[in-house]
């Protein structure tokens, strides 16, 4: 056996065995085929491919088939959050100003989220002019900035925005790269037209304020504000979706309750935690309890809809056991 | 049942299919030479896309075989999947139909934009 054949088959454990037993030798064969003839090691794109249908094949085998689509639509519901919230930051850090209170600068803006707000804002340019793959870089970079961020500005004692700000930005950019691949030019619009209402209402309520605003007045209650549309846009796509008898709408509600209780951090770790001043600590261990309660709540909808694919599967089994004229 | 309008991977597929059966890498060649190159088909992508179509009954496996020790099944259209493909090519032609009635009826009104502004421009 060729050693890329081997990695291929090494690779293929993703899908379930028994789909692997049946299905495998078609696959492999197929992924060699199309390969290079030097060629001893499979591409990052073969890998991602082989990982990403190994996980909708056991979804499919869960009797879940509908999560990826599901996530595909709260990917589109996330970018579109994540340009908005890029748009509304990256005005404040314009129109706010740095001077009163003795708030610490950028060079004219407020914080060195600029650089985040305007890249996330890049992103949204890049997804309505150049292809998925253009728009999944940009989003990466994105997220590597708003990640970069926060041990760059404390290594050159420069101002930042607040963990709380970037945590839930984090997470929708990394939901966000899972945006389908086609979809029409006036939808990947959306974001970039969402982006400016956003910095428009920034620069009505914002406008001369102090650059705290990070924390304070409307800034600090933009967040929370946000996930409160942002649960009921997807509460509402469950109810429309559903009612058509696709599931789509639900998956993608349970994907982003992650995000959206992510989006209330601030009002969670000082009013509900109890922390005066959130610090490093809080803001982890809050983020650390909504990935749990978020992943938990979707581990339990997958199982509960595995157990119930099973039962179905059983009663049909059962059904075609009986005998065609009697029932019996 | 499926839905209508076909997502593009399903349409292409049911294009290539639309002739002699055939296998994985014939079906990920054939899409990318109908679409001349615009949809690029991975192995994964290729097989949960043929899973579907088999539940659907777009599709069905005709055979298989070994090739230089590489196993490759062959896939047909089924009639279900003729008939939506049919359809499918018949609610696109209409809608291009429409397109081109429309752009017909905008074209004399934008053609005099053309020479104006090249005038003003000289």
């Amino acid at each position: 056996m060729r050693d890329l054949e081997r990695r291929y088959r090494q690779l293929l454990r993703a899908y379930p065995a028994g789909y692997r037993q049946a299905r495998g030798g078609e696959i492999v064969g197929t992924y060699l085929d199309l390969a290079e003839p030097d060629r001893r090691w499979p591409s990052i794109i073969d890998v991602v491919d082989v990982l990403a249908g190994g996980v909708g094949e056991r979804l499919r085998a869960a009797g879940a088939a509908d999560l990826i689509p599901g996530i595909r639509l709260a990917a589109v519901l996330s970018f579109i959050t994540a340009t908005a919230l890029a748009g509304f930051w990256g005005t404040a850090e314009v129109v706010t100003s740095s001077a009163s209170w003795g708030a610490p600068a950028f060079g004219p803006f407020a914080t060195t989220g600029i650089v985040v707000w305007g890249c996330w804002l890049l992103a949204g340019a890049v997804h309505v002019i150049a292809p998925a793959r253009w728009a999944r870089v940009a989003i990466g970079l994105a997220l590597f900035l708003t990640a970069a961020v926060v041990p760059i500005a404390a290594l050159f004692e420069l101002p930042r925005p607040y963990l709380f700000v970037l945590v839930p930005q984090v997470t929708l950019g990394l939901l966000a790269l899972a945006f389908p691949a086609h979809t029409a030019r006036r939808q990947r619009l959306t974001p970039l037209a969402v982006a400016s209402a956003a910095a428009l209402i920034a620069a009505g309520v914002l406008s001369g304020k102090s650059s705290w605003f990070y924390r304070f007045n409307y800034g600090g209650a933009f967040l929370p504000e946000a996930g409160a549309v942002l649960l009921l846009t997807a509460m509402l796509a469950a109810i429309v979706l559903s009612l058509r008898g696709d599931a789509r709408g639900l998956w993608a509600l349970l994907v982003l309750l992650t995000p959206i209780g992510l989006l209330g951090l601030y009002p969670l770790t000082e009013n509900i935690v109890g922390a005066g001043h959130a610090d490093f600590r809080v803001i982890t261990g809050t983020t650390a309890a909504i990935f749990l309660l978020g992943g938990t709540t979707l581990a339990a909808a997958l199982a509960i809809r595995a157990r119930s694919s099973a039962t179905a599967d059983t009663l049909a089994v059962r059904l075609h056991e009986r005998c065609p004229n009697c029932g019996k | 049942m499926v839905d209508a309008p076909l997502r593009e991977p399903t349409f292409w597929i049911l294009t290539a299919l639309a002739g002699p059966p055939m296998h994985g890498y014939g079906i990920i060649r054939e899409v990318a030479a109908l679409s001349e190159g615009r949809l690029s088909l991975r192995p994964g992508t290729l097989y949960g896309a043929l899973d579907r179509m088999v539940d659907a009954g777009l599709i069905e496996a005709d055979r298989e075989e070994v090739v230089d020790g590489r196993q490759r099944r062959y896939y047909r259209l089924s009639t279900t999947g003729s008939a939506t493909l049919a359809g499918e090519t018949e609610r696109l032609r209409r809608n291009v139909k429409a397109a081109t009635a429309r752009l017909g009826a905008l074209a004399p009104a934008a053609r005099p934009i053309a020479p104006r502004a090249l005038g003003g421009l000289a």
